[in-house]
This record gives structure tokens, C-alpha cells and sequence, in this order.
């Protein structure tokens, strides 16, 4: 009897197995669900999931768990509820690479590789990171200023926040930038919730206060994801920012802002995705542990070109 | 009715508890199951992954298969996760019956963090006092966040007494202050770098990598703030300033005192919270418990104080920050999309506090019905 039902267990475990596909799950936490660049990184997760479903025949999953606001305690504990709950992989922006390390390492302790994307925990046991350099992102952003600017006048920076390391190495690399343009000055850097609305009213506040200031660098593009944020005439201030979501385009059409560039955040979904479902299916690592994404500048020559990408990167 | 049933029933918490034992049976019944890595112990003492071989005699990884929510680690983890919030709820209790409100834990949390954070660094291996006792270093960053926290608490009440101003107003102006101070001590930097016998104090595990510190560390906050509450006349005199602080005034009771000694509790338990967290997670910043403040008030609210003052208990906050936890595992375990997170979250603590008043009201109408 014991046999027969051991039999017939094998038998419908067998049968089940050729009938149902593998179904993996890869778990994705961002840093804040509010911001947009993190929903398009999510809409790529999506893609790259079926892209490759179809492609191995397996089933792919995202499970997204990012908190509302940035909270590297909830990201932390994301991530072991996500070892829990059977993610075989995991996708994380840090919002503080100190207190996610030991969360990343308990995870690959237990099997389930790590890759983060955007905010990278160097000392972590992350397999990959995809993103940015942040130096030389912060770099670029004051070169771009210095341009536009003719090498001459008051600058300010609107940073986020102020724990987020990628941002920290953004505002170094602004730092060592404006060090080559003698005729610049930077007046502060200037850190906020990470929302549009404390972004833009921050702006405002900071310009009301130092009239004098003429140029602007956003090393992340929050202020412009709302209308109407920038009350300065076009031409007055030169401003440049990183990122080119939809609702930003509209300030370099305007003429605004000067120019804008572009973090690859739909890749950070899809790339990363690609990278954990190689490093699990395939026992593949990557050729480097960084994976370096270029900035895509946006200018009013090719704005309306890189408006058509949002239509395939926005969530329906 | 059988007398053990009667007996829960007529138990103050008991509507949490059924809340509880529901949720708990919803998410065992509904989770599924999860084939996660087997491990075993290693011979040096670590862990070290289980290998069987198939049918082709290929050495191939083991697995078990357990449900997503009844199981050891997931227990560990759900309790782990409750105690920030549950232990910093009983402080906020003691406040709420007492007919005071702070919105300053969260920010208390943070700086207290921060500076536990900073002496620790201090003695941690890149410290400038790296070669000092690390137990010295590890007892001096505990006293150091426990007392910021404590003194943050002393501060609140001391302001809240002497000015007469609504306890509202000053802990809102101090949850800005005190984030602001350790903004300005952190230069927004992240914290980390302690010593090993603080880290692996809070992070002792027993079994299969189950960590049971928060844990314990929440019983005996729970425990305490019951006894204070429910069996010191120190606490029945809270009760009585939060019920009628006229009354308490003519009765003798010296209102200010109790105030004070209030808000320096919330102080205490917002610092031990943030103590257990900066041993788990190994850094402080500035931005540490952002809102909080809401999570902390809710658990209490859901665990059954008034925000009139004079009712709530210790036990009921801590199920109360349960509840909430459970809820928000559960979206996790049951893979709920999490933009409806929030909406299921918001919808269970009304039904929660619904259920818990209409158990109250059903005890009161018993107690009339038997008079």
C-alpha cells in the first residue's frame, strides 16, 4: 500500500512537472513607489519577465515591494520577507548600502542571488550592479552647466536624499567638476523629501532667497516631474538635470531647461531582470560585477525623438 | 458556551486575539507552500547547503517544501519586524492614556540611532578607539542612544508642562528639531562600522538562523509596561489624568509629574527600539523612521487606546502593531499586488478597531444585563 501511494505520489509529481512550467520569482524593491523613474524600472521588469518567459518557457514573476517613501529598514526587511516567500531572485536601489548589506548577504546565504540596480551596497555579496556611474554622472551634469553657461556664474544643486549614496557620489562628482571652471561658484547643494512638490517648492524657496543664482544642476530630475515647477523665464537660468521622464520634456521644449540626462531607468528593470534570470537559469555570471549605463542627452533636437520611448515604458 | 470560551471572551483583548487567530489561519490555509534551499550545520559551526543525488548520480542542491506562513523563520521574521513598532507602541500608550499624543518617536528614533550610531562607530574595528574593549564601546553606545532618547523624552515633557502648550504642537515642532540635529550631526551621512560583540549581541540566533532578540526584547517591554500600567499605582494614576485630569488634579495626583514621567517612557521606548535596530541592521541615518510616528499611533489605536485618554493597555498595542505587521507580511506572502498594499492595510485597521469596540460593547452590555 505504502509502495502504490509512494508510486502514484512520483507519478502525479511527474506529471505535474511536465505539465506545469518552472515558475520563478524575482523580487524587485525600489527605493520609493512614488517616484516615476522607479515605476518605468518596474514596467521594464514586467517586460523583461515575459520576454523571457516566452524565451525559456518558463513562468517569470516580478513581485515588487518598495516602500512608499525611502526606508532602507523596510527595503531590509523586504527583502528577507522575499527570501521567505520564495523569490529566487531579488533586484534592490539602495536607499542606505550600510544598513542593506547584512540584508543582501542573509539573502544570498540562503540561496537567492542579489543584483541591485541605481544604488549600489559595494560591500555586499550582490553579484551585479547596473546603473550610473555617479561620479562621473554628477560630472557630466556640471560640464553640461558649465556649457550652457559659458563657464560663469552662481550655481546651485538640488540634491534629494541626503543618505541615498548614489546621490552622495553625484554631489562629488558636481563637486570636482566645478573645481576646473574658475568663474563658477557653487552657492549650496540643496537636499528634500524626494517628492515633485517638496522638489519644486525647495527650488522656489532657494531662488527667492538667492536671487543672484543663475544656474541650476538637479542630479535627479524631481522638481520637473510636476508642470508649471520652474518660475523663471526661459534663458534667465540654465538649468540641467538628469533624467527625461515624460513631464520633464516639456521644460526643454520650453526652453527652461537646457538639457536633460537620461538615466536608462526602464533598463534598470530589464537589464537587471535579464542578469538574475541568467545567474539562475543558466549559473551565469556577468563579465563585470559593475554594469555601467550610460546618460542619453536630451535636448530640444532629439526631444521629440526620445518621447516616443515613454510609450513603451510607462505602465498601461 | 464553554467556560474557556467565556473566559476568552471576557478578556479585554480578546477581539485582537480572534483578529489574530484569523489572519493567522487565512494566510496558513491561503499562503501555499515554497521550496526554499535545505541547510546544515557545518562542521565549523556555520551553515552549509544540503547536496542529495538524482537518479543520474549528479550531486544536485536539496530543498524543502514548507507553507509560505506557518513556519519557524517566518514567525522569527514577523516578530522581528513587529518589535520596532510594538515597543515604541507601548511607550506611545502610556502617552495616549494619559490623554497626551507625541509625534516626535520617529524622530527621536533617528537621532537616538544616530548617536548610539556614532559612539559605536567610535569603538567599531575602524574606530578611533578600535582598540579599546569592545563591550565598553558596545555599553557606552547603548547608554548613548537609550539616554538621547530618554533625554529627547525628558525634553518633550519638560516643554509640554511648563509652557501648557498641546502636547501636539511641541512634539510636532520637535520631530522637525530633532531630525534636524541629526541631519546636522550625520552631515547626512550613514553611520556604520560597530563592534562585533554589539552586532552579534542583537543579531543571536537560535536554531536555523532564527533571531530571537527583538523578540525577547518586545516580551519584556510588553511585560513591564504591563505591570507598570496595570499593577503600579504610578500607572493607575496615568488612567486617572488621562480619564479626567480635573478630577485627578483634586484627587491629588500631581498631573504634572505623571506628564512628565509620560513622555520620558515614550523617550525610553523609542530609544530601545532604535537601539535593537542599529544592532540588526548595522548603520544609522538621519532619515531612520520617517513616519513612524503614524505606524507607532495606529498600533496603539488599533491595540485598543483611546485617543480621549484613560483606556488602552500594553498587551493591546502590542497586538495592535501585530496585526499591522501580520497584514503587511501577508500581502507579501500571499503576493497581493502591492499597489493595493495600502488599501488592505487601511481597510483591516478599521476593521480591527470595529471588531475590538463592538467586543467591548458586548462586555459592557453583559456586565449591564447581569447587574
Amino acid at each position: 500500500m505504502k509502495t502504490t501511494t509512494t508510486l502514484l505520489l512520483a507519478l502525479a509529481g511527474a506529471v505535474l512537472a511536465t505539465a506545469a512550467p518552472r515558475t520563478i520569482t524575482i523580487g524587485l524593491v525600489a527605493k520609493s513607489q512614488g517616484n516615476p523613474v522607479f515605476q518605468a524600472a518596474r514596467v521594464g521588469a514586467n517586460d523583461a519577465a515575459k520576454e523571457l518567459s516566452a524565451q525559456t518557457g518558463m513562468n517569470i514573476k516580478i513581485d515588487w515591494r518598495t516602500p512608499n517613501e525611502e526606508d532602507a529598514q523596510k527595503q531590509a526587511e523586504a527583502i528577507e520577507q522575499l527570501v521567505l516567500a520564495g523569490a529566487e531572485g531579488i533586484a534592490v536601489s539602495c536607499s542606505d548600502a550600510n544598513k542593506l548589506t547584512d540584508a543582501i548577504n542573509r539573502a544570498v546565504d540562503n540561496g537567492v542571488p542579489v543584483a541591485t540596480f541605481d544604488s549600489d551596497a559595494p560591500a555586499s555579496k550582490r553579484f551585479v550592479t547596473y546603473g550610473v556611474d555617479d561620479i562621473e554622472c554628477g560630472k557630466q551634469v556640471m560640464a553640461e552647466l558649465a556649457k550652457v553657461m559659458n563657464g560663469r556664474g552662481v550655481v546651485a544643486v538640488l540634491a534629494g536624499n541626503p543618505n541615498a549614496p548614489n546621490l552622495q557620489k553625484r554631489v562629488q562628482g558636481v563637486r570636482e567638476e566645478a573645481a576646473k571652471y574658475p568663474g563658477i561658484t557653487i552657492r549650496d547643494v540643496y537636499y528634500h523629501k524626494e517628492t515633485p512638490q517638496d522638489a519644486a517648492a525647495r527650488v522656489e524657496q532657494v531662488m527667492q532667497a538667492n536671487p543672484d543664482i543663475t544656474g541650476w544642476g538637479f542630479i535627479g530630475g524631481w522638481p520637473l516631474f510636476t508642470e508649471d515647477a520652474i518660475k523663471w523665464q526661459p534663458g534667465t537660468v540654465k538649468c540641467v538635470s538628469v533624467d527625461a521622464l515624460p513631464a520633464q520634456l516639456g521644460y526643454i521644449r520650453n526652453g527652461t531647461v537646457s538639457e536633460l540626462l537620461g538615466q536608462q531607468c526602464y533598463e534598470w528593470g530589464h537589464r537587471t531582470v535579464q542578469l538574475l534570470i541568467d545567474k539562475i537559469v543558466n549559473h551565469k555570471n556577468p563579465p563585470a560585477v559593475k554594469e555601467i549605463s550610460a546618460l542619453i542627452p536630451v535636448t530640444k533636437a532629439n526631444v521629440d525623438e526620445y518621447a516616443k520611448n515613454w510609450a513603451k515604458w510607462l505602465p498601461n | 458556551m464553554p467556560p474557556f470560551l467565556r473566559n476568552l471572551f471576557r478578556f479585554q483583548e480578546s477581539g485582537l486575539l480572534i483578529v489574530i487567530v484569523g489572519l493567522g489561519l487565512l494566510l496558513t490555509v491561503f499562503s501555499g507552500t515554497v521550496r526554499i534551499p535545505a541547510f546544515e550545520r557545518a562542521p565549523d559551526g556555520g551553515r552549509q547547503r544540503v547536496f542529495t543525488v538524482n537518479a543520474d548520480g549528479e550531486r544536485v542542491p536539496a530543498f524543502v517544501v514548507r507553507n509560505k506562513f506557518l513556519n519557524a523563520q517566518n514567525f522569527a521574521q514577523l516578530a522581528k519586524d513587529t518589535s520596532f513598532t510594538a515597543i515604541m507602541a507601548v511607550g506611545m500608550a502610556v502617552v495616549i492614556i494619559a490623554g497626551g499624543i507625541d509625534l516626535s518617536v520617529g524622530a527621536i528614533y533617528a537621532l537616538a540611532s544616530v548617536v548610539g550610531a556614532i559612539v559605536l562607530q567610535h569603538f567599531g574595528p575602524e574606530g578611533a578607539a578600535a582598540a579599546t574593549a569592545p563591550w565598553l564601546g558596545a555599553l557606552l553606545g547603548m547608554g548613548a542612544c537609550v539616554g538621547t532618547a530618554m533625554l529627547c523624552g525628558l525634553a518633550n515633557g519638560s516643554l509640554i508642562v511648563a509652557l501648557g502648550v498641546h502636547p501636539f504642537i511641541i512634539t510636532l515642532g520637535a520631530m522637525a528639531i530633532l531630525r534636524g540635529i541629526a541631519f546636522v550631526i550625520t552631515k547626512g551621512q550613514s553611520v556604520g562600522g560597530f563592534p562585533e560583540v554589539f552586532r552579534n549581541l542583537v543579531r543571536f540566533e537560535v536554531g536555523d538562523g532564527l533571531s530571537v532578540v527583538p523578540l525577547l526584547v518586545m516580551v519584556a517591554v510588553l511585560v513591564v509596561g504591563w505591570i507598570f500600567l496595570a499593577r503600579l499605582a504610578a500607572g493607575r494614576r496615568v488612567y486617572a489624568v488621562g480619564g479626567n485630569e480635573v478630577a485627578a488634579r483634586f484627587s491629588g495626583i500631581r498631573v504634572e509629574r505623571v506628564k512628565l514621567g509620560v513622555y520620558l517612557i515614550s523617550g525610553l521606548s523609542a530609544g530601545i527600539a532604535a537601539l535593537l535596530s542599529i544592532g540588526y541592521y548595522g548603520a544609522a541615518t538621519s532619515g531612520d523612521g520617517q513616519g513612524y510616528e503614524l505606524n507607532v499611533i495606529a498600533a496603539a489605536v488599533v491595540g485598543g487606546a483611546s485617543l480621549t485618554g484613560g483606556r488602552g493597555s500594553a498587551l493591546g498595542v502590542v497586538l495592535g502593531a501585530l496585526i499591522i505587521q501580520m497584514i503587511s507580511s501577508g500581502i507579501v506572502i500571499l503576493g497581493i499586488d502591492q499597489n493595493y498594499s495600502q488599501i488592505i492595510i487601511g481597510s483591516v485597521v478599521i476593521a480591527a478597531v470595529v471588531l475590538d469596540n463592538f467586543n467591548t460593547w458586548l462586555s459592557k452590555r453583559r456586565l449591564t444585563q447581569r447587574s
